[in-house]
């Protein structure tokens, strides 16, 4: 997969909101993890930040299920910035594999770059 | 058309003529046959309680197509707020008849077939979906009950749909014309068949490409050219036609008056058609249908417990002995019991999650566990209603017996309770009680929404094993505890490296 956008000037920031955890069906900080390296694999510098005072160029929540506790508080929140949900083995209202999250997460990021 | 009241619905059942059959007899006219009135009445309370201002917060809800109140019996959900409510409606419907309503089948129906649509749509660009949205729109506008048709006959269990010998065991597209599809077989137990304004179809498994005719779903009205119901027995039903006493529900029956419906060569139009050969989305249909369904048993179960419940608390007194400690403790088992099913189907809603098309679904793994519970649950606190009832809810004499002046006054003195409690009163709840816990409605806690092992399979599936393995292997130290790491400031091996350390310096101290 490429993205079509080369090293950006500024530094891409997404800020990561995790919902509590409770009973994950995913590996919810391994996809941070992974998506980290993914975009640093594909020559993308892209910060990730759980810092939620610093400005952002989009939100990126992180839910272990379909329910999804997060969302809906994180978007009154954050508004204004385009957001990407993962939802257990959704991606906004897409189904995904676990195995198959950080592929599509690349995609919708690349959307937004 | 505004939503109808309990008489409007079963008025509006003049209307339809479906060819109904019951003890070998065709039946013309469903509306006034004694046998099916309890049935009628049972489905009417849904229409009814969404007029009265006591019930309408849970009974009726916004159509998300038009903005206008709906019966909630017609909506999609579109919130947890939905689901929720959907559940409240469950048990305040079981509390009002005793029995099943039989309205809810439709509802679930409607919300799988709106949710798997739009997934078809997404993968192959049919038009499903929007067909689906108009049919729902006459379903919201005409306040009609749709009966909910999964199940098939189904034959012999280990072959698969296109390999039985006789091919209408399973429902199937015989013929695709260019207006609609021509359609045989056979649907088994389907409640509130035939007081239904229409019949909404599902494939009753998944299916595979050799069985693409059988991965079928459509809806037709009651009375379409070809569809014939077979009414099904149901235990001590023909007490209903020896006097009001005897049936224990006389006014709403038990279980939910279920039907065989044979469709022979139906035509069924393309708008009216929302699967036709999509094999791979069969398993989609089914187990989001059976996920709501599956909810649903710890509302209405629970409903017809808190009955149960009463009628036991009720008979103890008059028997002199509701103050005894271990029927106090036995009330209370069977409470606890029926709350902790309440808990299950809340969970259900409450941990809901919004489908790709938008509509509600519940958590399906805890709508199988709920479902689960039930299938033993209602058997054991009907157990111990009837442990506090007595034998005599098998062994009363008839009504007829009782109005019999040779034997009515004795039976009547024999009958009796405490002082002051009307020995009919007596008879009646035991009635009630027999009703409840001795027939139809055990084996419909254990197989309807699907036998307990269709639940146990979904819930292995859904269980998600290989995280709880992660978890035991963190913490038994196979696998690397990174908050264990963060608490002690080192990694595990270090930390336990100083802690043996440390355990040999103490020891040689004490040496
Ligand atoms: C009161 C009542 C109301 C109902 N209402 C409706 C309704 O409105 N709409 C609807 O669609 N359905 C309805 N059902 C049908 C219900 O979903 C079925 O009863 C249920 O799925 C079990 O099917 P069955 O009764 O044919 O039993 P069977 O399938 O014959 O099950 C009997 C046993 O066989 C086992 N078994 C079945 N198949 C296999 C297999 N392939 N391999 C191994 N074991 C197997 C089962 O686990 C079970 O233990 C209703 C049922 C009842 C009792």
């Amino acid at each position: 997969m490429t993205c079509p956008f080369g090293l950006l000037e500024s530094m891409f920031t997404i800020g990561v909101r995790y919902c509590g955890g409770c009973n994950p069906q995913i590996d919810r900080s391994r996809i941070v993890i992974d998506l980290r390296e993914g975009l640093k694999k594909m020559g993308l510098e892209v910060e990730l930040t759980t810092e939620k005072e610093r400005a952002v160029d989009m939100v990126l929540i992180v839910n272990g299920c379909k329910h999804a506790c997060l969302e809906a508080k994180q978007v009154e929140s954050d508004c204004g910035y385009p957001v990407i949900s993962v939802r257990g083995e959704m991606v906004d209202d897409q189904y995904v594999e676990e195995g198959d999250i950080i592929k599509i997460l690349i995609q919708r990021i690349c959307s937004f770059i | 058309m505004p939503m109808m009241t309990g008489r409007e619905y079963i008025e509006s059942l003049r209307a339809t003529k479906p060819e109904v059959y019951f003890l070998g007899q065709r039946i013309k006219h469903i509306v006034d046959e004694p046998m099916f009135q309890p049935h009628l009445h049972g489905a009417a309370m849904t229409y009814e309680l969404a007029h009265h201002p006591e019930y309408e917060q849970i009974m009726t809800a916004t159509s998300h197509l038009t903005g206008e109140k709906i019966n909630r019996f017609t909506h999609v959900h579109h919130g947890i707020d939905d689901l929720v409510k959907k559940v409240r409606m469950m048990r305040l419907l079981g509390q009002k008849t005793g029995t099943c309503f039989q309205r809810c089948v439709g509802l679930d129906g409607l919300n799988a077939i709106y949710v798997t649509t739009y997934d078809i749509d997404q993968k192959y660009g049919t038009d499903y979906h929007e067909r689906f949205k108009r049919y729902l729109l006459e379903v919201q506008k005409n306040d009609w009950m749709p009966a909910g048709a999964m199940t098939d006959a189904r034959g012999d269990r280990s072959l698969r749909p296109s390999k039985q010998k006789h091919p209408d065991v399973y429902l199937h597209i015989k013929e695709r014309l260019k207006d609609g599809v021509i359609v045989s077989g056979t649907k088994a137990h389907i409640t509130g068949a035939i007081n239904s304004h229409e019949i909404i179809t599902m494939p009753t498994r998944t299916m595979t490409e050799e069985d693409r005719d059988y991965s079928v779903s459509f809806a037709i009205p009651a009375d379409a050219k070809g569809v014939m119901f077979v009414f099904s027995r149901q235990t001590n039903d023909t007490r209903r036609l020896d006097g009001v006493l005897d049936a224990g529900n006389p006014k709403y029956g038990i279980v939910g008056g279920e039907a065989v419906i044979i469709f022979q060569n139906v035509f069924v139009p393309w708008e009216r058609v929302f699967m036709a050969g999509e094999y791979d989305f069969t398993t989609e249909l089914v187990e989001t249908f059976a996920g709501y369904h599956r909810s649903n048993y710890g509302g209405c179960k629970v409903g017809l417990a808190d009955v149960v419940i009463g009628g036991s608390s009720w008979i103890a007194e008059a028997h002199g002995i509701g103050k005894a400690s271990h029927i106090v403790d036995k009330l209370t088992e069977m409470i606890a019991m029926a709350e902790t099913c309440w808990s299950c189907t809340l969970a259900c809603s409450y941990e809901g999650y919004r489908t790709p098309s938008g509509a509600y679904h519940i958590n399906p793994l805890l709508a199988n566990v709920t479902k689960l519970n039930i299938t033993r649950m209602v058997y054991e606190w009907m157990r111990v209603g009837q442990d506090i009832a007595g034998g005599k809810i098998i062994t009363l004499p008839s009504e007829k017996d009782l109005n019999n002046p040779a034997s009515g006054k004795v039976l009547e003195e024999c009958f009796s309770g405490k002082d002051g409690v009307p020995p009919r009163d007596i008879i009646k709840m035991l009635r009630l009680i027999e009703n409840m816990s001795v027939g139809a409605g055990l084996p419909e806690a254990m197989h309807g929404a699907g036998s307990p092992a269709a639940q146990k399979i979904m819930i292995e599936r859904r269980s998600g094993i290989e995280k709880k393995i992660e978890l035991a292997e963190t913490i038994a130290g196979i696998r690397k505890d990174r908050d264990f790491e963060t608490i002690v400031g080192k990694d595990e091996k270090t930390h336990w490296d100083e802690v043996r350390k440390k355990i040999e310096e103490r020891r040689a101290q004490i040496h």
